[in-house]
């Protein structure tokens, strides 16, 4: 017989009874026995400096804290399980500012109450405006009123049963991405943004601005913003869910395929030229968003998607028999490509090249 | 004007709350556990223990078949990440032991304790995260089945890694020591 690895000797340290052949052999080898000698007497040392003082928990009140934590959820915008610790603020910003910009674009389609976007175009976004748009968070209370809940499921049927949205099959992965498949699901999530011209004045003396002439009316009024449910497929390793270790974030996922029900906003109390003007008049807002927002024919059915200038680059192209938008490039670094049809979003995204989006877009069954 | 503006305060408790509950209840002792085994610290062992939870009931099904392998594995990774970022801590904790070993009857002795259990941390902060968390693992009582559940290897494996971190752990201790 052989001799006993390493691994087997340990085990024996720890299991000593239930080795049949490996017992026998090591009595009778004078080689292994000095080698499991080392072992255990390692074994031992580490098991003594690894002794912790005793730990008393309450359960119960522990329980109790978690249940109440707070710090759980951001205010604004809910944390994607894919997101890299150190590209959370930059991302959170721009979580805001898409938030800010569906508000927006709820107030300017205010004629008809109702937002429910058919059609989408990019505006573009510059850091600035992120930052003048992300302190608008601070104008008023937002509340969910039924709070997003991202889950990893294990399934496509279960993915289905949470967001009652099909979820959408690949017809052939490009080279390079695998095929290990993680299903993620949203129900519906609403938001109310109540605002507060106090909250606003104080939140504009902190950052030492003066803030634009308030509308009359302003103050109290409410902007109902619905989102979701969602469906999304994640090709690749999604070690880094947990968001505590950093040490797994390497294994980003490769490719994600969503799909979302097109948000639905409703508001009250201020009137369209009102809110345009006074959003569009905060300081630091560029004048190309200001531009942009302003072109939007029909802005009851255009969902404007916010492109970070300095990050990505859009065309448009036609996916499943409709406009879309297509962003990034063919060098693989990273592309994707989002549509709107039937009042559903569609996005597939990933570190692919810009034509193999454009590929498993128009693919997807 | 808007019609659908009253805001209802929704009850956001998820169909398996409960089963949240029976996963806490049966799953919190050991998760702290293994958090303590890597920073001998009640109050941080339990916020490393509830921050693993949160992250977990935010993104997974309680019912999940891989929720305590999940656990286990977060609490151990997330324990060291706080071991190694905390150099600061590790100088208050020497002041700490000094001002202690000022009270009790052998404060030889008890600096003594204290020291062997700085540098143990310090050595565990320096081994690469895989073997460190096995160490962490089994010296917390997971049997060889947990701990390749937890690390997601062969439960054949395990013993193989125990036996490699375990040198390497001892290596790293002496020469922190310098004995």
């Amino acid at each position: 017989m052989a001799h006993l690895s390493d691994g087997t000797l340990r085990r024996m340290v720890d299991e000593p009874d239930a080795h049949g052949a490996d017992a026998r052999h090591l009595e009778s080898c004078p080689d292994c026995k000095a080698r499991y000698g080392t072992v255990a007497g390692d074994a031992r040392v580490i098991s003594t400096l690894m002794t912790a003082p005793e730990l008393k928990v309450d359960v119960a009140s522990a329980f109790n804290r978690v249940r109440t934590a707070p710090a759980a959820r951001p205010s604004f915008g809910f944390r994607l399980p894919v997101m890299r610790p150190g590209s959370r603020p930059v991302v959170l910003a721009f979580a805001t500012a898409v938030a800010v910009i569906a508000l927006l674009v709820t107030a300017i389609a205010q004629d008809s109450n109702t937002f429910t976007p058919q059609t989408l175009t990019p505006v573009p976004v510059t850091m600035a405006d992120m930052q003048a748009l992300s302190q608008l968070s601070a104008y008023g209370t937002v509340s969910w009123t039924k709070q997003p809940q991202p889950q990893i499921v294990t399934s496509a049927d279960e993915a289905t049963s949470i967001s009652r949205l099909p979820v959408p099959k690949v017809a052939t992965l490009p080279t390079g991405v695998s095929s290990t498949v993680t299903y993620a699901a949203m129900g519906k999530a609403t938001a109310v943004f109540t605002f507060s011209t106090a909250k606003a004045a104080a939140a504009a003396a902190q950052a030492g601005k003066t803030l634009p002439p308030l509308p009359a009316g302003i103050d109290g009024a409410q902007l109902t913003v619905t989102v979701g449910p969602a469906v999304a497929e994640i090709y690749g390793t999604i070690n880094a869910a947990a968001g505590s270790d950093p040490t797994q974030a390497a294994g980003m996922p490769q490719l994600i395929v969503g799909e979302t029900t097109a948000p639905v906003a409703t508001s009250s109390q201020v009137t369209v030229v009102q809110f345009e003007n006074y959003l569009l008049s905060q300081p630091g807002i560029s004048p190309e968003l200001t531009a942009a927002i302003k072109a939007i024919g029909d802005p009851s059915t255009t969902l404007p998607i916010p492109i970070p200038v300095q990050f990505a680059t859009s065309s448009s192209v036609t996916v499943q028999g409709v406009q879309g938008l297509a962003l990034g490039d063919n060098t693989g670094v990273g592309a994707g490509v989002i549509w709107i049809k039937h009042g559903v979003v569609y996005g597939v995204v990933g570190t692919i090249k810009r034509d193999d989006a454009v590929n498993i877009a128009n693919q997807l069954t | 004007m808007g019609t659908n503006l009253g805001v209802r305060r929704v009850a956001t408790v998820r169909p398996d709350d409960e089963s949240f509950e029976t996963l806490f209840t049966a799953e919190y002792a050991r998760v702290a556990g293994i958090a303590n085994r890597v920073l001998m610290d009640q109050h941080e062992a339990e916020d490393v223990a509830q921050e693993v939870f949160v992250d977990f009931h935010r993104l997974h099904s309680a019912s999940a078949q891989y929720a305590p392998a999940w656990l286990h594995r977060a609490a151990a990774h997330a324990a060291l990440n706080r071991l190694r970022g905390s150099r600061r801590r590790q100088k208050r904790e020497v002041a700490q032991a000094a001002e202690e070993s000022d009270r009790v009857l052998d404060p030889q002795k008890l600096f003594e304790v204290s020291e062997d259990r700085r540098q143990v941390r310090e050595a565990l902060a320096r081994l690469a995260p895989k073997p460190a968390a096995v160490l962490v693992l089994r010296a917390s009582g997971l049997s060889y089945a947990e701990v390749a559940q937890a690390l997601g290897v062969g439960i054949g494996q395990v013993g193989t890694l125990l036996r490699r971190a375990e040198a390497a752990l001892r290596k790293e201790v002496t020469r922190g020591t310098s004995l």
